[in-house]
């Protein structure tokens, strides 16, 4: 088979990366070396890669190792999320919100079930909400495990044993997940006015039991990691987010409270049981890649503190409102709503207008991911090509987020 | 080396009439040469898989998962994860494939060297999954890429994807060296259906889009 | 600069009440939702106006936005803006109308620089133009993707599926 691709004309993004070479040349803006006439390369981390988190694409415009530019380009997991929210109803709906952010899928039907809940104006019983709380921080600790774990598989391919430990510990908290929901990543387990089950007989002492052993899966962790001379020199001081750059670009979520910007929604624009709850934001001080990293080891230890509060202040009670029953249509007042929480990765929000119909008239996602990843070029700009690929871990993308 | 006529000018007198030797063609047909190869040469290939790292959404976390403690891929001998396609034999697709990169992952399928083979993990890669009546998504990646192990889930289980991949090396026991009876062409009207994803056929317009755009 | 959240501690009615009166032509339908977010519809032509404005506000200025919208109801379509400011806490949500035979608006990426991939989304799938843009590309889609999908009349088009 001839291998036509040989010849391929640059499509718009290097077109793109070539044209601005192209202009800076003109503008005298080359190679910083005197006296060497260097051209700048244009690189493609193309769509698969094994450091971009997904099918991520990255065009880089290289000066010898330094970057000058990176275009990022999305869409290669574009579903068609918010047509499809149109041909469903709402009660359809929930199993394809779990796979926006599939690593943390409680929080992302948590924002979806409130905004709706929001709008018809159904209240979740009391035991929901304290349910919901768990399964949501539970979720948040396998997902920061995933997204730290990822970070420093990339710093050297899989040469960490991080990675290997805490997938290993996060399966513990996946097995609590499948007790309670059924599923061990898309739970499709929230409901509006509750949850579908309530926790299984014993449940509640199998999730103490794991969180006794959270502190010492934190200090395993920090004690992989945090002596390593390697590690430091890679993470300290590079990819500092401004916080500037935060109120600019909306980051919000670890990556805003690593540049030690106390914006936490939890606290910001409490919801569901939190304002009864009792524990304290993670900030970080320089915004640099070993903070983001730290920040999200502490809110592990933090996620435990509230799951424990939760499983203590627990009341007896049914878990759905009793408005629901077959063939499970609602039809909100015509209107528009916007809620937003907080997902391990920011600001989750959606905005979903109805018109009376069984079918939403516009679903919009507030995804934390594609905002934050508006700030990689600007991070990336002037940093070596081997920091690009810790800088773009530690800012935890997930692309089923990103491209919807 | 056949035993032509140049050849029998070397031998001593007399000894062409009494060599048996063998013909081409006696291997052709299954004997105990070629199933002993067939052994050797299958075993070796389905007991040291080297998959493609090409997850391409939710379903690459629990490929993922499924490469580490609690499901231990290593025990089948296919933990090496070569994230270039030049290095690959098997190529798991996990995850939803879109209008963007079915492109990128024909280029990759073709990157791969013979002997080389498709499992399409999850219901996404099988038939478009939840999203079948997306606009972006194509619904299968066997509209892209002939696949040979469909494994059913949202996401599977690791489980499952380990079930999927000993049924991928039972079929990978199967191949053979002796010429098969009949060969099946590569396309026409006697080709495999999927045969029609890759050549000259895929690239052709006049097909009406089959999705409902409306509720 | 030290970036406070919540020091100003006014409510909603209040910021609302304040923005009634320092923007009083060009806010339209000011209004309190819920707990923390002050609703209001601007005209487009004043949107690059009310945008510097609003970011330059005293006290508690508006640094920051959160989500463009955009919504197709079938006669015109509509821009929502949903700002936040950190300093008093709480969210503010514009409505811009945008006529369904004239689809462009002007852009606030030079006031909030994190609207640009929002607008190049709105462009891609609604078909919103955003004058003054930097970088007008499609986004989520092929870019030789033919129609705008998020269109209450969009028709899929055979040309984008040579994968049906």
């Amino acid at each position: 088979m001839t291998d036509s691709f040989l010849t391929e004309a640059p499509d718009e993004a290097m077109a793109l990366a070539l044209d601005r070479i192209r202009r800076g040349s003109q503008t005298g803006d080359v190679s910083d070396l005197e006296g060497l006439a260097l051209d700048q390369v244009v690189v493609n981390m193309g769509p698969q890669h094994p450091s971009t988190h997904g099918v991520l694409r990255l065009v880089v415009t290289l000066d010898g190792e330094i970057v000058r530019d990176v275009i990022p380009v999305v869409g290669y997991l574009h579903r068609c999320k918010e047509k499809l929210a149109e041909k469903r109803t709402y009660y359809q709906y929930i199993p394809i919100v779990d796979r926006t952010e599939y690593v943390a899928g409680m929080n992302c039907e948590w924002g979806y079930v409130m905004t709706v809940e929001k709008l018809a104006g159904i209240r979740p019983t009391r035991r929901a909400e304290f349910i919901r709380v768990i399964m949501a921080e539970l979720n948040r600790i396998a997902s920061h495990q995933v997204a730290v774990g990822t970070f420093t598989a990339d710093l050297s391919p899989l040469g960490t044993a991080m990675v290997f430990y805490m997938f290993r510990d996060r399966e513990t908290i996946l097995t609590l997940l499948e007790e309670a929901s059924g599923a061990r990543m898309m739970f499709n387990y929230f409901r509006f006015g509750g949850v579908r089950f309530d926790l299984p007989p014993g449940w509640e002492q199998r999730c103490r039991e794991v969180m006794e052993q959270v502190p010492k899966w934190v200090d395993e962790y920090r004690s992989l990691v945090e002596d390593n001379a390697v590690f430091l020199t890679r993470t300290v001081n590079r990819g500092v987010i401004t916080q500037q750059d935060v109120a600019d670009y909306a980051i919000t979520g670890p990556n805003a409270r690593a540049s030690g910007v106390p914006h936490d929604l939890r606290r910001t624009r409490p919801y569901s049981v939190y304002p009864e709850l009792d524990f304290d934001l993670c900030l970080g001080e320089h915004g640099d890649v070993f903070d983001r990293y730290r920040v999200r080891v502490d809110e592990i230890l933090e996620s435990r503190r509230i799951i424990l509060q939760c499983l203590d202040m627990m009341p007896r009670g049914p878990v759905q409102t009793g408005t629901l029953r077959p063939p499970y249509v609602i039809t909100p007042p015509p209107g528009s709503a916007y809620t937003s929480q907080e997902n391990p990765r920011g600001e989750y929000g959606t905005y979903i207008v109805s018109d009376g119909s069984r079918y939403p008239y516009r679903l919009k996602y507030r995804d934390p991911c594609f905002v934050n990843l508006q700030l990689l070029p600007k991070l990336l700009r002037g940093s070596k090509i081997a920091d690009a690929v810790a800088i773009s871990g530690s800012i935890d993308l997930v692309l089923g987020g990103i491209d919807r | 080396m056949a035993l032509t006529d140049e050849v029998k000018r070397y031998l001593p007198d007399g000894i062409a009439a009494r060599l048996k030797y063998p013909k081409l063609a006696d291997f052709e047909r299954p004997n105990v040469i070629t199933t002993t190869a067939d052994l050797v040469f299958n075993w070796a290939r389905s007991h040291s898989v080297f998959p493609f790292q090409y997850g391409l959404a939710c379903c690459a976390i629990e490929m993922l998962s499924s490469g580490f403690a609690r499901f231990d891929i290593a025990r089948y001998g296919m933990e090496v994860f070569r994230p270039t396609p030049r290095q690959c034999d098997l190529m798991i697709v996990a995850g939803t494939v879109n209008e963007k990169m079915a492109p990128v992952l024909l280029r990759l399928y073709e990157q791969m060297a013979e002997p080389k083979w498709v499992i399409s993990m999850g219901a996404c890669a099988t038939s478009g999954g939840p999203f079948y009546d997306g606009y972006n998504v194509v619904n299968g990646v066997d509209k892209v890429v002939p696949v040979d192990v469909y494994i059913p889930g949202c996401p599977p289980r690791p489980e499952a994807l380990f079930d999927g991949m000993l049924q991928l090396q039972r079929k990978i026991q199967q191949l053979t060296f002796a010429r098969p009876e009949k060969v099946e062409p590569l396309y026409g009207a006697d080709a495999p259906w999927h045969a029609d994803a890759i050549g000259p056929q895929a690239q052709f317009g006049g097909r009406v889009s089959k999705k409902r755009l409306t509720p | 600069m030290s970036l406070q959240v919540g020091n100003v501690r006014i409510g909603a009615g209040e910021l609302a009440a304040r923005l009634a009166q320092g923007f009083a032509g060009e806010l339209t339908d000011v209004a309190v939702q819920e707990p923390d977010t002050v609703v209001a519809r601007l005209a487009r032509e004043k949107l690059k106006d009310v945008a510097a404005r609003l970011h330059d506000l005293e006290e508690t200025p508006v640094d920051s936005l959160t989500l463009i919208s955009s919504v197709d109801y079938v006669t015109h379509y509509e821009c929502v803006y949903h700002l936040y400011s950190y300093a008093a806490n709480l969210y503010v949500e514009l409505h811009v109308r945008v006529p369904r035979g004239d689809p462009t608006v002007e852009t606030v990426s030079d006031v909030w620089p994190g609207a640009d991939w929002h607008e190049r989304e709105a462009w891609d799938m609604m078909g919103i133009v955003f004058k003054g843009h930097p970088d007008p590309r499609r986004i989520l889609l092929k870019d030789d993707w033919i129609g705008h999908p998020l269109r209450k009349d969009y028709v899929d088009d055979v040309r984008n599926h040579p994968y049906v």
